[in-house]
C-alpha cells in the first residue's frame, strides 16, 4: 500500500516536471488585459458598435523583450487606448529575455508555433526573414507611411540587403552618445562646446580631465566594457565608421573592417585605454557596471544610450539612480567626429508579423497602431528609447538630453543587412575580445601590428562566414 | 543414452531457464510497472532527442535550412570530413584552445574536488560537538545554483574585486593588481569556483562511504602497530576504492561538459571568455549553434560523445576488478 502511494506520486512528479518543462517557454509573463476583457463583455452585448474590420473576437500573442522596468504591464498600457477603441481583441504578453530569446523564436520558427507578434532586434531581422519565420509586409507598409516616416538607418535593416521585400515596421530605436560630467569638465576648465567636435579635442578634453580629484577621489577620464560585454561590436565600430572604415564592401562581398581606416578607429578608441585615459580595470567590466561607475563617479565620460539618462532620471527606490551626484551634473553629446565624419551605432526593434499566425490581419492593426504618433511617443516615455519615427525623433518637445541622442541617429550607422549577420557578429566579437587582451597588456605586446594580426583574423573568419 | 542425454541437456536447461525467467518476471510485475514511467521517459527526453541529432549530423542544416529542420538537405558525413580535414571550418576556429583549457580544467578541478572532498570528510568523520552543524554547513557552496557562482566570482575575480584586495592589498603577494578574467589567468579563474562548488558534494559521498568501513579494523592496526598514514594508504583508500571510481568517472563526464560557470562568468554568455577560459562546450555552443551550423555542431557533438565513450572505457578497464567486486 505504502508503496503503491510512494509510486503514484513519483509518477505524478515526473508528470509534473515534464509538463512544467514543457510550459517554461510560454508561461513567463501571461497577462491578459483588463480593458480587453471588460470590452469582450461589452462586446457581446453590442456587436454592431465597433467599426474595425472585424469584430469577431481575437487573442493575439505577443512577444517583446525587457523594453521598459516593467515590460508586460508597460507594454499593454501602451496599447490600452487601441484595446479600449478594438473590444474583441485581447492581447497576450509574453516577455523573452534577450539571453534566450534567439533560441525560442528559431524554435517557434521552425516548428511555426509562435505569437501572432513577434519584436526583434533590428540585426535579427534579415535572419529570421531570411529562415521564412516572419511575414513580408511589403505592400502594406504603405500603410504606417512607408520608408520616409522611419528613420533611414533603421529602415535599412527591415530588408534583406540586395532584396526589396519588406519583412518588418521599426518600433524604437536607439543610439550611442557621450554622457559626460559637467562639473567635473568645469573644474578642469574643458570648453564643452569644442570638447566633442573631432577625435584631437576629445582626446584633449580627456587628458585634461583626467585624474581631476571630485569629492576627494581621483576620477578616470574614460569608462569602457572591454570584453566581457553584450555591447564589444557594436562599442568598436563607430570608431570604424568614423575612421573612413566600414564592416563589408558595399557588395557586401568583401570584408573591409581589417583595412587601414578600419584599423585606424580600432587604435584610437583602444588606444584612449592604452594611454591610460581608462580605468584597465574596467576592461573586465560589462556595460551596465561601467554605466554604474558613472552614476558613482569613477569616471568622467562614458558612452552609453537614451537608457541611462532614464535611469538617471528615474527614483533610487524604483531602482533608478536619480540620488546620484552625476544624476544632476550630466550632459549628453554626440560621438567626436574622426577623419571619416561622425558615426554612431543605431540599434532598436522592430515588429513583425509570424509567419505560423493564425490573426495576421489583426496581427498588421496592431502593429499600425504601435508605430503611430500616440503609441510611438507613450512607449519612448516608459521605455527610455528613442521613437523611431522621424517626425517624433525632430519633434521641438524632446528634452535636452534625447534632443542630444535624435541628434545622434543623423549620424547613425548599422550593420550590413545580410542573413548572416548573426554568426558574423559571433566571430567579430570572439576577436574584438582578443583585441581588448592586447589592450589590457595580458596577450603580447599593444601595437599597429599585433591588433592589426588580430583584425586580420577576424575578417578571415567573417569571409568564411559570408561566403558560405 | 548418455550421448543422447548430453545433447539435451542445454535445452532443457535453457527451457527451465525460460521458465525460471518467467516466473520472475511475473513475480516482479509491481517493480516493472514501476519502472514503466521512467522508461517512457527516458526515451521521450534521452533516447530521441539523441536520435535526432544522430541524424542532424548528416544533415546540411544551418539558418536558410533550418525551417526543413529533419527533411534539410542528407549531406552524408560531409559534417564530419569538414570538422576533422577543413582547418577553415568555423567550428575548428579556436578548438585547440578550448581542448587544452578542457583537458587542464577537468584534470585539475577533477583533482581538486576529489582531495578537498576527501579530506573534509575524513574531518567530519570524527566525533566532536557540532559536526551536523559543520557538514551542513560545508553543503553550502554546493547548494548554490551554478549561475549564481559564475555570477558572483565573476565580481570577486575583478580587478579591484575582492580577490585582488586579499591578496596584493592583505597579503602583498604580487605587486601589481593582476588581471584575473582577461588573458592566462582566466583558467584559474574558472578553475577554483567550480572546486569550490563542486567538493561538498564529493565530501558527502565520500562520507558515506567512510561510514560503512568498521571502526575495529583501524583499532586492530592500531594494535599492530600501523601509524595514521599507513592506515590511510593500505586501510581507508583500499576500501573507499568503488566510491572512488564511480566519482571518477562522473567528475571526468561533468568537468569535461562543464559550461555554466564560464558562460555566466564572462558576460552572460555574451563575452569571449579568451584563448586561456574558452571550454569545449563553450567553444561548441559559440562556433556551430552560435553560428547557426547545426549540422557541423551536431557531427561534433556526435564525435565528443564518441571520444568520451573512449575515456569511459578506459575508466572501466582501469576499475573493472573493483566495480565487478560490488
Amino acid at each position: 500500500m505504502k508503496k503503491t502511494a510512494v509510486s503514484i506520486s513519483a509518477l505524478l512528479m515526473a508528470f509534473s516536471v515534464v509538463v512544467s518543462g514543457c510550459g517554461g517557454n510560454n508561461n513567463s509573463s501571461n497577462s491578459a488585459n483588463n480593458g480587453g476583457k471588460q470590452g469582450e463583455s461589452s462586446a457581446t452585448t453590442a456587436p454592431a458598435a465597433s467599426k474595425a474590420p472585424s469584430t469577431e473576437p481575437v487573442t493575439l500573442n505577443a512577444w517583446v523583450m525587457p523594453n521598459s522596468p516593467k515590460p508586460d504591464a508597460d507594454f499593454l498600457k501602451t496599447l490600452d487606448p487601441y484595446l479600449k477603441e478594438h473590444p474583441n481583441v485581447t492581447v497576450k504578453v509574453t516577455v523573452l529575455d534577450w539571453g534566450s530569446a534567439w533560441t525560442k523564436i528559431t524554435t517557434a520558427a521552425t516548428s511555426g508555433e509562435g505569437p501572432d507578434l513577434l519584436q526583434l532586434g533590428s540585426t535579427w531581422v534579415p535572419a529570421i526573414a531570411s529562415m521564412g519565420g516572419i511575414d513580408k509586409v511589403t505592400d502594406k507598409v504603405a500603410d504606417v507611411g512607408g520608408a520616409e516616416a522611419f528613420l533611414p538607418a533603421i529602415w535599412k535593416t527591415t530588408s534583406i540587403a540586395g532584396d526589396s521585400e519588406v519583412y518588418g515596421v521599426p518600433w524604437f530605436v536607439d543610439a550611442r552618445a557621450i554622457y559626460y560630467r559637467t562639473d567635473v569638465f568645469k573644474q578642469a576648465g574643458v570648453d564643452t562646446a569644442t570638447a566633442f567636435k573631432d577625435w584631437d579635442s576629445f582626446k584633449s578634453a580627456l587628458q585634461a580631465v583626467n585624474g581631476q580629484t571630485v569629492d576627494g577621489k581621483k576620477i578616470a577620464a574614460l569608462g569602457l566594457p572591454g570584453k566581457n560585454d553584450w555591447n564589444v561590436v557594436h562599442n568598436i565600430f563607430p570608431w570604424i565608421w568614423a575612421a573612413g572604415g566600414d564592416v563589408l564592401s558595399e557588395d557586401n562581398k568583401n570584408v573591409t573592417f581589417n583595412e587601414d581606416k578600419g584599423l585606424d578607429g580600432v587604435m584610437y578608441y583602444t588606444g584612449l585605454a592604452a594611454e591610460g585615459l581608462v580605468d584597465k580595470a574596467s576592461l573586465e567590466k560589462n556595460s551596465s557596471q561601467i554605466e554604474g561607475d558613472f552614476g558613482d563617479g569613477k569616471s568622467a565620460v562614458i558612452i552609453s544610450g537614451p537608457w541611462l539618462a532614464k535611469n538617471f532620471a528615474t527614483p533610487k527606490a524604483n531602482g533608478g539612480m536619480d540620488d546620484k551626484k552625476a544624476a544632476k551634473n550630466f550632459a549628453v553629446a554626440p560621438l567626436p567626429a574622426g577623419p571619416g565624419g561622425q558615426a554612431t551605432f543605431v540599434g532598436g526593434s522592430e515588429l513583425t508579423v509570424f509567419s505560423g499566425s493564425k490573426n495576421k490581419e489583426a496581427t498588421w492593426e496592431l502593429i499600425k497602431y504601435l508605430t503611430s504618433d500616440e503609441a510611438q511617443n507613450a512607449y519612448a516615455a516608459v521605455s527610455g528609447q528613442l521613437p523611431a519615427r522621424l517626425s517624433l525623433l525632430e519633434s521641438p518637445d524632446l528634452d535636452a538630453n534625447m534632443k542630444a541622442f535624435s541628434e545622434a541617429t543623423k549620424y547613425g550607422r548599422t550593420y550590413p543587412a545580410i542573413p548572416q549577420w548573426g554568426p558574423t557578429e559571433t566571430a567579430l566579437q570572439k576577436h574584438f575580445a582578443n583585441v581588448w587582451d592586447i589592450v589590457a597588456g595580458v596577450k603580447g605586446k599593444y601595437s599597429r601590428e599585433s591588433v592589426k594580426e588580430e583584425l586580420d583574423s577576424a575578417a578571415a573568419e567573417v569571409k568564411a562566414i559570408i561566403n558560405q | 543414452m548418455g550421448l543422447h542425454t548430453e545433447k539435451n541437456l542445454p535445452v532443457k536447461a535453457a527451457a527451465s531457464k525460460r521458465a525460471v525467467w518467467r516466473k520472475r518476471v511475473r513475480d516482479n510485475k509491481f517493480a516493472y510497472m514501476l519502472m514503466v514511467p521512467t522508461i517512457i521517459f527516458m526515451l521521450l527526453v534521452h533516447l530521441l532527442p539523441m536520435i535526432q541529432g544522430f541524424w542532424m549530423s548528416f544533415l546540411k542544416l544551418n539558418q536558410f535550412t533550418l525551417g526543413k529542420y529533419l527533411k534539410a538537405p542528407f549531406v552524408g558525413i560531409d559534417n564530419y570530413v569538414g570538422l576533422l580535414f577543413n582547418s577553415d571550418n568555423p567550428v575548428r576556429q579556436g578548438l585547440n584552445f578550448a581542448i587544452r583549457n578542457t583537458a587542464i580544467y577537468a584534470v585539475i578541478v577533477t583533482i581538486g574536488v576529489m582531495v578537498m572532498g576527501l579530506m573534509m570528510a575524513m574531518l567530519l568523520n570524527r566525533d566532536f560537538p557540532g559536526r551536523s552543524i559543520a557538514r551542513t554547513a560545508m553543503l553550502l557552496p554546493w547548494v548554490v545554483p551554478s549561475y549564481v557562482v559564475g555570477v558572483l566570482w565573476g565580481f570577486m575575480w575583478q580587478q579591484n574585486g575582492i580577490i585582488n584586495y586579499f591578496l596584493v592589498d592583505v597579503l602583498h603577494l604580487y605587486a601589481e593588481k593582476p588581471f584575473w578574467l582577461l588573458g592566462p589567468n582566466t583558467i584559474w579563474a574558472i578553475i577554483i569556483p567550480t572546486i569550490w562548488r563542486g567538493w561538498p558534494f564529493l565530501m558527502v559521498i565520500f562520507l558515506a562511504g567512510l561510514q560503512t568501513i568498521p571502526e575495529d579494523i583501524y583499532e586492530a592496526a592500531t594494535i599492530d602497530g600501523a601509524g595514521k598514514l599507513r592506515q590511510f594508504w593500505n586501510m581507508t583508500l583500499p576500501m573507499l576504492k568503488p566510491v572512488i571510481a564511480v566519482q571518477l568517472l562522473f567528475q571526468i563526464i561533468n568537468n569535461v561538459y562543464s559550461y555554466n560557470i564560464v558562460s555566466t562568468m564572462f558576460g552572460n554568455g555574451a563575452g569571449y571568455p579568451g584563448e586561456w577560459g574558452d571550454l569545449l562546450m563553450t567553444a561548441l555552443t559559440r562556433q556551430s549553434f552560435g553560428y547557426w551550423s547545426f549540422g557541423s555542431g551536431s557531427a561534433a557533438s556526435i564525435m565528443l560523445m564518441f571520444a568520451m565513450l573512449m575515456i569511459v572505457g578506459v575508466w572501466y578497464r582501469a576499475f573493472r576488478t573493483e566495480l565487478n567486486a560490488q
